[in-house]
């Protein structure tokens, strides 16, 4: 083990070791992923895997969880900043805070609740289900999660509840301190049942904070379930964070996911969906943004296990400065998965010399009926269409502006208009200055 | 004064010389006719005027109502007046086309020290102005020459030169790809925009654009120079005889009569 590593797991033994109350059950769940964790190590580049990602911001084990959000009543305007209407989970570095928490309007037929009274009161569900979409067994961060669970949530959506208004969690990092959060978000959505969560990541001091964010989301989708998925992700430019989306997709279910990666300078993004039933349909809309030394590494997983399913991913990035953007896009065509439907695009625009872009597309299809396409671009600002907006009078600053903002926006307007579109333009706008303040409308 | 004096003009992309001595006067009021066969330069000149950065401006001067032209970039000569109507207008999706030319719009008043327009007061006036080449209102909310067919991004052009009010607008071959139908539109938007306060330089390689919009002035171009000056008459008889008649080859124009091939 390294320094770090040792570091890392001191300190989860000392958080396990602290409850002596807990369920045998949890206690091997955090045993287990401290054991993964010791054994796997944080990755390096040479791992396949994080080949593009050095982990040294968080290498030397500096970071640490806190035990309380302790008091959070300043950060209300933080929190009205970012909320959405309707019912909301709000944790600070890692922990709950009940305080700006509201769970009123919550609709019949879906139960949102705090990880820690779930892990007291729903024992058997979440021994059952923990676990089961991310595997501690297999990626350390993953497994450092698991140690240290303790604060999160719980989405239950009963077979046919269906629900228009979004589901909040929103994680603020205070960002003056080297906190380690590790949030476990489990989402088990009954048959026929439809909703809308929303991940919210922030520091509280604006674009600056610090903080180390390890989060892992588990969604299980019944036949025929339908969950739109955002992950907002706009931490300080000084915060390293890595999450993890894990899908389990019932037949006939629909999954929509939108990523936006715009903070931190570590930012790794995994989403991993898996067809469990034929018809199932999955969108993958990712937009990464990154600018200074920021460092944005996002890896898809498609596994097309069983047949007639389809996939649609888009990811884009926009990188400026000495910003570097990475995508690895594995689409997994099984051999019985015929019928399979799968398109996926990665594009990067380059702002300046010293950005780079590393795309990865990767289809590995073994069955031989299906429709697969793949393509991947990275490019700078068309100069046809600079010189057409500079000879009408616009300026050449202005100009690139809005053609980043035009390359960028595909993906905002793949959010429905709403709330949620607001909210993205909203943390978008002061890291991509193109962005219009007024649509002008005929 | 002239409104556009372009001087000896000597340009060339890469090394090779496209431009080799332009000299052109257009005065306030006046439209002028630039014929010619492809590779002429015809398109170079135009470029070169709006500061396009792929030619090489070699020798010579290009005044503005005066003033040295060639030494601004892009923006700036679009701020004092030069407007071009593009051959190939270039489609850019995810920018709106009235958010787009508002910019623009905003971006002039502004170096002209005027208050810019709001979105209400904008799109008062830009409805106004498309009625002028019919451009339905839903083109102009999509993004800017996306998907438009031929007829529609030259109608495009010429609204936007609507909107923007140039003192000197180059209109580079705004004819080709148009049916006769979509020729007259745009020929009746642009003749609906000559002025006294204002020239045009209709760059063209056919005389039935000239049937609709009238020049004063028609100069035929061949080897990067203007080989020959008239009236009106001029164009008439470079149609009747064709390009051979002043010792031209042309041969593509001559195979693809009617539809000039693309670049």
């Amino acid at each position: 083990m390294t320094p770090g590593v040792t570091r890392y797991v001191d300190v989860a033994s000392r958080f396990q070791a602290r409850d002596a109350t807990t369920p045998a059950w949890l206690q091997r769940v955090r045993q287990e992923g401290l054991a993964h964790f010791a054994r796997l190590g944080l990755p390096t580049t040479r791992d396949e895997a994080w080949k593009y990602t050095n982990l040294s911001p968080i290498a030397d084990g500096a970071f640490a969880p806190v035990v309380t959000a302790g008091s959070t009543a300043e950060l209300s305007s933080v929190v009205a900043r970012l909320a959405l209407p309707g019912p909301r989970l709000v944790f600070v570095d890692g922990r709950l805070s009940p305080e700006l928490s509201s769970v009123a309007g919550l609709p019949r037929g879906l139960t949102l609740k705090p990880l820690r009274d779930a892990l007291v009161e729903d024992g058997a569900l979440l021994e059952a289900e923990l676990g089961q979409r991310a595997l501690a067994a297999e990626q350390a961060f993953t497994a450092l999660n698991a140690a240290l669970l303790e604060d999160g949530a719980v989405l239950r959506l009963a077979p046919g509840a269906l629900s228009e208004v979004p589901v909040q969690l929103i994680f603020l990092t205070r960002g003056d301190a080297p906190v380690l959060a590790s949030p476990r978000i489990l989402v088990v959505a009954g048959a026929g049942s439809e909703a809308t969560l929303v991940e919210t990541y922030a520091s509280a001091t604006g674009v600056s904070g610090q903080g180390f964010t390890n989060a892992v989301t588990e969604v299980t989708l019944g036949d025929n379930a339908s969950l739109k998925h955002y992950r907002l992700q706009s931490e300080g430019d000084a915060a390293v964070h890595v999450g993890g989306l894990h899908v389990r997709q019932g037949r006939d279910s629909r999954f929509v996911s939108h990523n936006f990666a715009f903070g931190g300078v570590l930012a790794r993004n995994e989403v991993n969906v898996t067809f469990a039933g034929e018809g199932g349909d999955a969108t993958l809309n990712g937009l990464y943004v990154g600018r200074g030394t920021q460092h944005l590494d996002q890896r898809t997983a498609l596994d097309h296990a069983v047949p007639r399913c389809t996939s649609r991913e888009l990811y884009k990035g926009v990188l400026d400065d000495r910003a570097r953007g990475t995508f690895h896009g594995l689409v997994k065509v099984r051999q019985d998965a015929q019928r399979t439907d799968s398109r996926q695009q990665n594009r990067n625009l380059l702002l300046s010399e010293h950005a780079q872009a590393d795309t990865r597309p990767q289809l590995e299809i073994l069955a031989d009926d299906v429709k697969c396409a793949h393509g991947a671009v990275v490019g700078r600002l068309d100069a046809q269409a600079l010189f057409y907006l500079r000879s009408r009078g616009i300026p050449r600053a202005e100009a690139e502006r809005l053609l980043t903002y035009a390359f960028a926006r595909e993906l905002v307007d793949a959010v429905p208009e709403g709330p949620v579109r607001a909210s993205v333009e909203g943390l978008l706008a002061p890291r991509l200055p193109g962005a219009p303040r007024t649509e002008v409308t005929a | 004064m002239a409104l556009l004096s372009v001087r000896n003009l000597h340009a060339r992309v890469g090394d090779k010389d496209i431009l080799k001595g332009i000299d052109l006067e257009v005065g306030a009021g006046e439209v002028h006719a630039i014929m010619g066969p492809n590779g002429s330069g015809k398109s170079t000149l135009a470029s070169v005027l709006a500061g396009r950065d792929a030619y090489e401006v070699t020798k010579g001067e290009v005044l503005l109502d005066g003033k040295p032209l060639l030494e601004l970039a892009p923006e700036a000569r679009a701020a004092e007046g030069v407007f071009l109507a593009f051959q190939y207008p270039v489609e850019i999706p995810g920018v709106g086309n009235l958010h787009f030319l508002r910019t623009a719009l905003n971006a002039q008043r502004r170096v002209k020290g005027l208050e810019e327009l709001d979105a209400m007061d904008f799109l008062q006036m830009a409805k106004e102005k498309s009625k002028l080449v019919q451009l339905d209102a839903a083109f102009m909310n999509r993004s800017v020459n996306e998907g438009f067919s031929g007829g529609e991004k030259k109608r495009n052009e010429i609204f936007q030169m609507a909107v923007l009010e140039p003192r000197l607008a180059i209109l580079d071959e705004t004819d080709s790809g148009l049916d006769i139908d979509a020729l007259r539109t745009v020929a009746g938007g642009v003749n609906g925009l000559r002025s006294p306060q204002r020239a045009m330089v209709v760059i063209t390689h056919y005389q039935r654009l000239l049937d609709y919009i009238v020049p004063d002035k028609v100069h035929v171009m061949a080897g990067g120079r203007i080989i020959r000056s008239g009236g009106r008459e001029l164009a008439l008889e470079l149609e009747e005889k064709g390009y051979g008649w002043l010792g031209l080859q042309d041969g593509k124009a001559a195979a693809t009569k009617g539809g000039e091939a693309r670049r």
